[in-house]
């Protein structure tokens, strides 16, 4: 069996290690470029969703290299993610190969430990709970990965760049619960106290910090978002997140703690949840304005996403309530780089200007 | 109390009920006008232009009621019966209203999930705090909700087309007037999935069992019900609309697969008249071309 599924940021390589753990040869597509785009579109319905395109297209350069069984996650029901695995039957369907697409229902995690998955990778669910083990602990790991590179872009974007290829490596060859702590540790000596380049070395801190909410796959997906992040950094921007693969998991076990209080917040300006994550982007922005303190928002979503811009409206509102400046940037295919380069630096000019004048008003 | 409802959204299919009930309770009730273009650019004012045309037409209709009512009611539907769900946009809006309206203005916002009658009542006791008049008046306004139960008839001969779209587009004439009006100047007779009864619009049989969203089953329903009927299949999609665009590919898959024409409108603040006029026409000859020449595909 030669299992694939869509890229999904550097999150890839914990869904990656789990399949191989379950005992499956996973083979990867390239990861998402302009041609994957373009195969998404071809066989796309108009007026979908940007993460359909892209994970269609993923799913089609996984089966050129040779994949058959194609795990595509679904769910939700309120918003149009839990009926993606539909449309790609069919459209892969069209194209005429040979494959099995498997869509991988989440949200009851009994379902998917004793019957989904021991069905398609013919494992016990023994095998199944440590896989979910190790996967949890390697998400982690990703999201720290994010984390520290995030805050080392602010300082110091050459050496943080520099740095992003071994810590990737390290992450990825990081296989049983052990290593991944052991890569856990390496990561903070390679980012933090390794020589000179600890947060805030030379003197500087990073000046401003934004907290960046909005759609999952959007968040993580680094090419859906055209590395949002990394040109953030570039601005001298620590990007805060909360959405994470890890924090997702936690949740479909209903472990997860930011998700709880996210909903708790959220109540302010969404009575009712509108499905997707509304909940959660307006839940983490209020948090992140209120204690983490940060000079400004960014939200990002597909074009057309539903949930999303319903909290949109609300962050509309906390932005006029709370003073801190909100950024909605919607992703389609057509979204382009220059122009998003643009708003990133008139957003940062704003926030910095801001500070200032905020600055010497409090001296 | 003044109590404003806007004529928009689900106010084409539950707003005569909505009217008769609050008109029972003692309420002085104010609906918006029919909407039109000044109401439309009211509503872009505050709402992102994502959002699709229906959301925006709503949001005019709830800033023309501001200063001029104490109340305003708008249900907000979650799910009905068997855990179908409104789209996320028409749960939001609700909240969204709340923004709008801000602190002067009370908003009426019963939470339908699953039963209606409770949360109904609930919102009656708001207006009125005696229960014996609000259990009357709910009782004699659900003479209102619609129950139709007989199929509507098919004349042979007749030319026919399925108008596919949901209630709250064609129903408002400022949206659907122009689509329905073509197709009747045409000799063709419009089928509508309104005039078919319940039993029909939310069977759970075939794929129609998957789609949980309650207004796409029903129009995925009426397209299965009056595709063998019609000499064409016409869907009226609003952009930015996240379930029909789905819906909508379903439809179009089963149709080719059946050879029935099929036509997709996608209609926003932008779309001219003149422009569904023509390709609708087209729609029409192709479609009797199509006839005069069965077996031609």
């Amino acid at each position: 069996m030669k299992a694939t599924f869509p890229h999904f940021g550097y999150d890839t390589y914990a869904l990656k290690t789990f399949v191989e753990d379950l005992g499956a040869e996973v083979v990867l597509g390239p990861p998402a470029s302009k041609r994957t785009v373009e195969l998404g579109v071809e066989h796309s319905p108009e007026l979908i969703c940007m993460p359909f395109k892209i994970t269609l297209g993923n799913l089609i350069e996984a089966m050129e290299q040779g994949a058959d069984t194609l795990l595509m996650a679904a769910g939700a029901r309120k918003c149009r993610f839990g009926y993606y695995h539909y449309l790609q039957e069919q459209a892969l369907a069209r194209l005429g190969m040979r494959y099995k697409l498997v869509p991988v229902a989440q949200y009851s995690p009994y379902a998917f430990v004793f019957q989904l998955i021991p069905s398609v990778f013919h494992v016990s669910p023994v095998r199944v709970v440590r896989a979910i083990a190790i996967m949890l602990e390697k998400s982690l790991l990703t999201q720290e990965f994010r984390v520290l590179l995030n805050r080392k872009r602010a300082v110091d974007f050459r050496e943080a760049e520099r740095l992003k290829k071994p810590a990737l490596e390290m992450v990825e060859q990081a296989r049983s619960v052990k290593a991944i702590r052991r890569a856990r540790r390496g990561l903070d000596r390679m980012f933090s106290c390794n020589g000179s380049a600890a947060p805030g070395h030379n003197g500087r801190k990073p000046g401003l910090a934004v907290g960046l909410v909005g759609e999952i796959y959007m968040m993580i997906e680094q090419f859906a978002n055209q590395e949002i992040e990394k040109e953030l950094g570039r601005l001298g921007v620590e990007v805060l997140f909360e959405r994470s693969l890890h924090h997702h998991l936690l949740h479909l076990l209903r472990l997860d703690r930011s998700y709880f209080r996210s909903q708790r917040l959220a109540r302010r300006y969404l009575r009712e949840c509108p499905g997707g994550e509304a909940m959660r982007t307006v839940g983490e922005s209020i948090h992140f304005v209120e204690r983490k303190k940060v000079d400004g928002l960014v939200h990002i979503f597909p074009f057309t996403c539903m949930p999303e811009n319903i909290a949109l409206e609300a962050l509309q509102q906390l932005s006029e309530d709370s003073g801190v400046p909100v950024l909605s940037l919607s992703f389609d295919e057509h979204t382009s780089r220059t122009g998003l380069l643009t708003r990133l630096e008139a957003f940062v000019d704003l926030l910095k200007r801001k500070k200032r004048v905020q600055g010497s008003s409090r001296n | 109390m003044r109590v404003g409802i806007p004529r928009a959204l689900l106010y084409y299919r539950y707003g005569k009920f909505w009217e008769r009930y609050l008109t029972e309770l003692g309420a002085e009730v104010v609906v918006t006008r029919k909407t039109d273009k000044v109401l439309l650019q009211k509503g872009l004012e505050y709402v992102s232009s994502e959002v699709c045309l229906p959301v925006k037409i709503l949001a005019g209709h709830i800033a023309d009621l501001k200063g001029r009512v104490e109340a305003v009611f708008l249900p907000r539907v979650v799910w009905l019966e068997d855990h179908l769900y409104a789209c996320p946009k028409m749960i939001g809006i609700v909240d969204i209203a709340r923004m709008m309206l801000g602190k002067d203005v009370k908003l009426i916002a019963p939470v339908i999930k699953g039963g209606f009658v409770l949360p109904y009542l609930a919102a009656g006791l708001s207006i009125t705090p005696n229960p014996f008049p609000v259990v009357r008046a709910f009782s004699r306004a659900s003479r209102e909700l619609n129950t139709r139960t007989a199929v509507p008839e098919y004349e042979p001969g007749e030319k026919r087309v399925a108008l596919i779209g949901h209630f709250y587009n064609l129903g408002d004439d400022y949206i659907g007037r122009s689509i329905t009006s073509t197709f009747t100047s045409n000799g063709y007779r419009v089928c509508l999935k309104d005039e078919l009864p319940e039993a029909v619009l939310r069977s759970r049989k075939g794929f129609a069992r998957n789609i949980r969203w309650v207004y796409e089953r029903e129009l995925y329903n009426a397209f299965r019900y009056l595709a063998d009927k019609v000499d064409g299949v016409c869907v009226v999609v609003s952009m930015g609309c996240g379930p029909d665009s789905l819906v909508a590919e379903f439809m179009r898959e089963e149709a080719c697969r059946r050879n029935i024409p099929f036509l997709q409108l996608v209609l926003d603040e932008h779309t001219g008249v003149a422009g569904l006029v023509t390709r609708i026409e087209a729609f029409v000859e192709l479609a009797e071309r199509r006839k005069a020449v069965p077996q031609a595909s």
